[in-house]
């Protein structure tokens, strides 16, 4: 059935000698042509996507299409596309790994209408290359003898256009078989793809880059950078420990100058280097771009520079910079590039003032990008006229092509334009674009996989799985606590006394993995999205609605799928005995809100005629129903204390992040804070949930120690706490960083009672040197590693929120591999193996930073339009108090509680002068100068006034809105008192100090009604980050709670530590 | 450039087979009529000749005589323009000893030595192409050829390599596969009962993979089998019409 053939290579080797290879190549018969109009598809057997048989036409593109135009073809407008095995041959050997990955990643994707032919491996479609005929010519014929083959295969039903580059090619072949047609790519579009003006566009101005880039390097300029080493060089040269390899981080506050080069992997342990490289200038530099793999050289210990320590223009965040401003730190240059990884960037045309000063190169336009780090862009296009007189306002995408060596700036090519500048979608589409966040509503072929709901075919329990799950609706008095209003109810809980007298305490979680079949469509849109984006004001969901806020969803009332840990405890001292995973049916009794159980929990049960479930019974029933209720919320409220007592123990940590949630009203403009009461409730959910998530992560790393799905928090490093004990000294506290429990109780002890906000910032700086916790799989990383420090668990994984986060989808099918494989049951799920999972823990790892940067970009985004329409000379609210955190030699950092903004404050502006504040303690501008200790700084004016500003000293500062063009618009900060402002919005912070870990533990054994009075007095956060869920709806707290974990832990996020 | 992509996502190897499939083998028994038995296999690009003498008296030093069994004296060459490149292999360098080492190993486990004390059975194999799989190539001739030789064997012994590449076994390994350098097993089985004659693997795998790994590398033996008695009994069928029977 096969038939042999033989390919004959003649290779060059290393001595340049030549060498004639012979290889085996097989024919077969029938290969799958994954056509819908296939006549024997038994015979091609054909699975998985099929191209659809309602296009009008089906295209074929040549080779060199494919090469170079893979951009457009990945347009979901266009369908029908096949790919030649002879096409996607010549992307793998001449455009590289990551654009053939790109190639492959399109055709497995569900949504884009196009399939690979493996046309060399069918033995009708197979031409052996002839004698003397070039390698690009015998690609063309293949492609074409392939395509004849194809339009006769599917018994010429559906014609075929093939698109080339080659103009003999469609002389030869052009009118050769009726039904296969021939044409320029070009051409394709214009006549085929009329409205679809995108891709002409982008066509065009590929098409123009190319030519521009092939007269460049004829004219040859003189070079601006030096070339890049060879590949083999480079890995040699790492082998050696020459050069070193890392990743390349632009300091966004001196894009121009500073650069960082993190180390990687081995290199660092070799070379003995702690601390990274720095890269000074954009020479250095040599062409790489932020995120790029780069090779770095180490130059001449007298040639290594120090950071700058000074603020600039746009420094609106804060660092976490330890070391002095000068010392001096290994400096490097870059001699290569391993890794380019180019994305998207949006940008924007120069305004027409500035064209006219770029002189009238009319051809060539440099565009801004809005990320700080990426250096311009020059782009050339034909209709560079028209884009810039249509640009000007608005928001671009462009793609970097190139960056030789000869040119200053990289040449790139105009994608596709985004939104008018200053317009909220606009910017969101920015801010999604440049974390390359793509959020399509989901395609119909995924919505065909899902059940139905509807009234007049409701959804039922199965019986079949009525037969293999555990039926608890009769048994289990099950409950969830959830936000008001909320829809993805992803969490339920029960306790209920056992006959032996012990307790069983239940977790229920969705269970989503029964609607979501691994590798189907919604599967794989699920990886690719990885999480809900949760911004400001709007959400991107992981799953379609009819799953997350219906079938998924544990409605009260209604039956559901669940999946279940269960654990017996002891009657008093709460020891776990034992635990059950399993899959389980549900029927939630009480959908409840958190005020509401808040109250039941105080024994207030006023709040009664609120609950739904309580409202149409008689008096009698109602009373028995509540009393049941009363004791289960009483019970875990018990449970969770003395589960958290024991966590602390252990040094668990209470962190702060400093996120400030905005509220809108209706038109999306921007309301105020309402500050909520924290409950203790959130705590007691939370707090069942990280023991859901800590026994499950347990369950499946024994049972698959090789490839689970693990969630881990390392050790911060010792020296990044260097700030953070500076600061706390200068208010005479000692802060022990020695091991989460020492920093844990010293946190606690540093508490000033006249500023509980000392307490605060403290926390957050404590939060910043902390490095971010990681999802990983257990086949890649020591036992040892495997530990979380924030909560202080030796194994945590993510488990009780499958509905908005994939990593608990894949945790859900691990734990069900897990329980079938102790069942002794055949594994039926294909389970990842350790290096997949590895790829997938970091593809999820960088979605969860993408959707952090994003929430922050677009809480930013709101910040600034608040204060944007206000003026800051008459609004009553743009004046408030603010305190210092941070001393940098001509300026201050100041963090504002009222708004949870953080921000650069000037002492010297640009014109040289000093601030100086007289007796009114209003400020003014004076010249003089700075002097800057360790803890205070201390601005004297020429005529020998001074004022010293010391750490954690409270200012009055003005905040106004500094409006970009190019960039999006930051909050300016500026010192108009040395006073802490006054006004009665004091009482606002009053709740902010925090309650003392250690008075917890005692609390535990105490009454309910103490414990209540203490826990009131909770963290700030959790009222901030209620906000949100006001606007978003359906997010439990527990969500939340967790995200505030993880916000915590990105504020340590790249740019802070460089 | 990226590298080779031994196993595409639609399941095909780089010369266009799947996963588990062989490569093309063609035999032929009883190629030189001096010898006592002889034959040639090609297997894909990768061509062997195996000759066989004996059983007969101990050639050589008498002390090598074994008092129950008969010695099984196997030589391995290969050809110097076997390879792309042209390159003198003398004898009795270390990868041919081990070849043969290994040669006998696997075939004092399938004839039945006993048979015979104090006599000698030679088997010399000499590989024309080499293209990947050489040692399997070599068992194969050399079962046809002691097939041949009429000497009695408990079974067959038929064999056959496996590779491992991105999560799949890959039967019956070429050139460019076992060029990149991933784990490769070789297997020789006595198909009938199942036994394994010889089992070797150079490189590092993973436990788990190698059930898979050995199966898949089984499975080819197997198939393998198959070929190889098609062959023996065509040759045995034009033999008796030779003879006139």
């Amino acid at each position: 059935m096969l038939q042999k053939r033989e390919k004959v290579l003649l290779l060059r080797t290393f001595q340049g000698r030549t060498l004639r290879i012979v290889r085996e190549h097989y024919l077969r018969p029938s290969v799958p042509c994954n056509s819908a109009l296939c006549p024997q598809p038994a015979a091609c057997r054909n699975e998985g996507k099929l191209l659809s048989s309602d296009v009008t036409h089906y295209v074929i593109p040549d080779w060199k299409v494919v090469q170079d135009y893979l951009e457009i073809l990945e347009f979901p407008e266009l369908k029908g596309i096949i790919f030649m095995q002879t096409a996607c041959q010549a992307v793998q050997h001449q455009r590289g790994r990551r654009q053939y990955n790109k190639l492959r990643n399109l055709l497995k994707d569900a949504r884009h209408d196009c399939i690979l032919f493996a046309n060399e491996f069918q033995q009708h479609c197979y031409l052996p290359r002839e004698r003397g005929e070039s390698m690009e010519k015998w690609q063309t014929r293949s492609i074409y003898n392939a395509a004849v083959w194809y339009y006769h295969h599917c018994q010429d039903r559906m014609p075929i256009v093939m698109v080339t580059e080659d103009e003999e090619a469609i002389q030869q072949y052009g009118s050769e078989t009726e039904g296969v047609f021939m044409i320029s790519f070009k051409n394709y579009l214009d006549n085929f793809w009329p409205d679809l003006k995108a891709a002409r566009e982008l066509c065009d101005s590929i098409l123009q880059s190319r030519q521009e880039r092939e007269n460049e390097s004829q004219e040859s300029h003189g070079k601006e950078y030096p070339e890049h080493l060879p590949l083999e060089v480079l890995e040699a040269g790492i082998k050696s420990g020459r050069y070193i390899q890392g990743i390349l981080n632009v300091n966004k506050h001196r894009a121009q100058i500073e650069a960082f080069v993190r180390l990687q992997g081995a290199s660092s342990k070799d070379s003995g280097l702690i601390s990274d490289i720095l890269i000074h200038g954009m020479k250095a530099r040599n062409r790489s771009i932020h995120g790029d793999a780069v090779v770095v050289e180490l130059l001449p210990k007298n040639e290594w520079k120090g950071r700058t320590a000074a603020l600039c223009e746009n420094d609106s965040d804060d660092k976490a910079l330890g070391e002095s401003p000068s010392e001096p730190m290994p400096t490097g240059r870059v001699v290569g590039i391993l890794q380019k990884n180019w994305r998207d960037y949006v940008v924007t045309f120069p305004s027409k003032e500035e064209v006219q000063s770029q002189g009238k190169n009319a051809q060539k336009i440099l565009v801004t990008p809005w990320d700080y780090r990426i250096p311009k862009i020059r782009i050339s296009t034909q209709q560079a006229e028209a884009l810039q007189v249509a640009n000007t306002d608005f928001r671009v995408v462009v793609r970097i092509d190139s960056w030789e060596s000869t040119s200053v700036y990289p040449n790139g090519h105009f994608v596709r334009v985004l939104g008018r500048i200053g317009d909220l979608e606009g910017e969101i589409a920015t801010i999604l674009v440049e974390n390359s966040i793509s959020v399509v509503p989901f395609s119909e072929a995924q919505m065909c996989e899902m059940p139905v709901n509807t009234p007049e075919n409701p959804w039922k329990v199965s019986p079949e799985e009525e037969q293999v799950r555990k039926d608890l609706r009769k048994t289990h008095l099950v409950f969830s606590i959830d936000p008001k209003g909320c829809e993805d109810v992803d969490d339920t809980l029960s306790v209920r006394t056992l006959n032996n007298g012990n307790l069983e305490l239940g977790v229920h979680i969705a269970d989503v993995t029964h609607f979501v079949a691994p590798n189907s469509y919604i599967d794989v849109e699920a990886r690719t999205r990885a999480t809900t984006y949760y911004l400001a004001d709007r959400r991107y969901d992981m799953l379609p609605s009819i799953l997350s806020a219906d079938l998924c969803s544990l409605l009260g009332g209604v039956d559901r799928y669940a999946v279940s840990v269960m654990w017996e405890l002891d009657e008093t001292s709460y020891e776990i005995k034992k635990v059950w995973y399993g899959r389980t049916i549900i029927r939630s009794a009480y959908k409840l809100f958190y005020e509401a159980a808040q109250e039941l929990l105080d024994g207030n049960f006023s709040i009664v005629d609120d609950i739904p479930e309580l409202k149409d019974l008689d008096e009698k029933s109602r009373q028995v129903k509540l009393e049941e209720l009363v004791w289960a919320i009483g019970k875990l409220t018990d449970i969770a204390r003395h589960i958290r007592a024991k966590r602390d123990r252990c040094g668990a940590l209470e962190l702060e992040g400093v996120e400030v949630r905005v509220q809108l009203d209706e038109k999306k403009n921007i309301h105020d804070l309402i500050p909520k009461q924290p409950l203790e409730v959130h705590e007691t959910v939370a707090e069942c949930m990280i023991l859901a998530n800590h026994w499950v992560a347990k369950k499946i790393w024994e049972s698959f120690p090789h490839q689970a799905l693990l969630r881990q928090h390392p050790s911060p490093h010792q020296e990044f706490f260097s700030e953070l004990r500076e600061c706390a000294k200068a208010k005479g506290f000692f802060i022990d960083t020695r091991s989460n429990k020492t920093l844990a109780d010293s946190l606690d002890n540093a508490n000033d009672p006249n500023d509980p906000i000392v307490n605060r910032l403290l926390r957050s700086m404590a939060t910043q040197a902390m490095s971010n916790a990681l999802y990983f799989s257990t086949g890649s990383c020591a036992e040892e590693e495997f530990h979380h420090y924030g909560l202080a668990l030796d194994k945590y994984t993510h488990f009780t929120s499958p509905i908005r986060r994939y990593s608990d989808i894949v945790v859900h099918r691990l734990l069900m591999a897990a329980i079938s494989k102790d069942k002794k049951i055949e594994i039926k799920e294909n389970l990842l193996s350790n290096k997949d999972l590895e790829e997938l823990c970091r593809h999820i790892n960088n979605r969860n930073r993408a959707a952090q940067h994003s929430q922050k970009q677009s809480t930013e985004l709101f910040q600034c339009m608040y204060f944007k329409d206000k003026d800051p000379e008459t609004e009553e609210r743009c004046i408030t108090d603010g305190v210092i955190y941070s001393i940098r030699t001509n300026g201050v950092l100041v963090f504002i509680p009222r708004f949870g903004i953080k921000g650069a404050a000037y002492l010297k502006n640009k014109d040289g002068l000093v601030i100086s504040c007289g007796p009114d303690s209003c400020s003014e501008w004076k010249p003089g100068s700075l002097q800057r200790f360790q803890n205070k700084i201390i601005s004297t004016t020429t005529a020998g006034q001074s004022v010293t500003f010391h750490l954690f000293d409270h200012v009055t500062v003005r905040i106004s809105v500094q409006a970009l063009r190019c960039h999006s618009d930051t909050i300016r900060l500026e010192i108009i008192s040395n006073k802490p402002y006054m006004i009665a919005n004091t009482e606002l912070f009053h709740q902010s100090s925090l309650l003392l870990k250690s008075e917890l533990v005692k609390e535990v054994t105490r009454s309910m009604e103490e414990a209540q009075l203490a826990q009131e007095v909770k963290v700030n956060v959790i009222q901030e980050e209620y906000q949100e869920y006001c606007q978003t709806k359906g997010r439990s707290l527990y969500t939340l709670l967790e995200e505030i974990r993880d916000l915590a832990l990105l504020d340590v996020s790249s740019n802070y530590r460089l | 450039m990226a590298g080779l992509e031994l196993l595409s996502d639609q399941g095909y190897r780089v010369d266009g087979r799947r996963a588990g499939e062989l490569r093309k083998i063609q035999a032929r028994m009883g190629v030189f009529a001096q010898a006592d038995g002889s034959a040639y296999i090609e297997q894909g690009n990768t061509k062997a000749l195996a000759v066989v003498y004996g059983p007969h008296e101990i050639r050589g030093s008498r002390s090598r005589a074994l008092p129950d069994r008969a010695l099984v004296n196997c030589q391995y060459s290969s050809a110097t323009f076997s390879t792309g490149e042209r390159k003198r292999r003398p004898h009795g360098d270390r990868k041919s000893c081990e070849m043969g080492l290994q040669l006998r190993q696997t075939f004092e486990a399938a004839i039945l030595t006993q048979l015979h004390p104090r006599s000698q059975i030679d088997i010399y194999v000499q590989v024309l192409q080499a293209d990947g799989g050489t040692y399997a190539a070599c068992v194969n001739a050399a079962t046809l050829a002691v097939l041949d030789a009429g000497i009695p064997m408990r079974d067959f012994v038929c064999a056959c390599s496996a590779g491992f590449v991105e999560g799949t076994a890959l039967a019956d390994l070429s050139h460019v596969e076992e060029a990149a350098g991933g784990p490769q097993l070789a297997l020789a089985l006595l198909p009938a009962s199942g036994q394994i004659a010889l089992l070797e693997m150079d490189a590092r795998l993973h436990e788990d993979h190698l059930e898979r790994v050995l199966e898949a590398a089984a499975q080819a033996a197997r198939d393998v089998h198959t070929l190889l008695d098609h062959v023996v009994r065509q040759h045995v069928r034009e033999a008796s019409i030779l003879l006139g029977d």
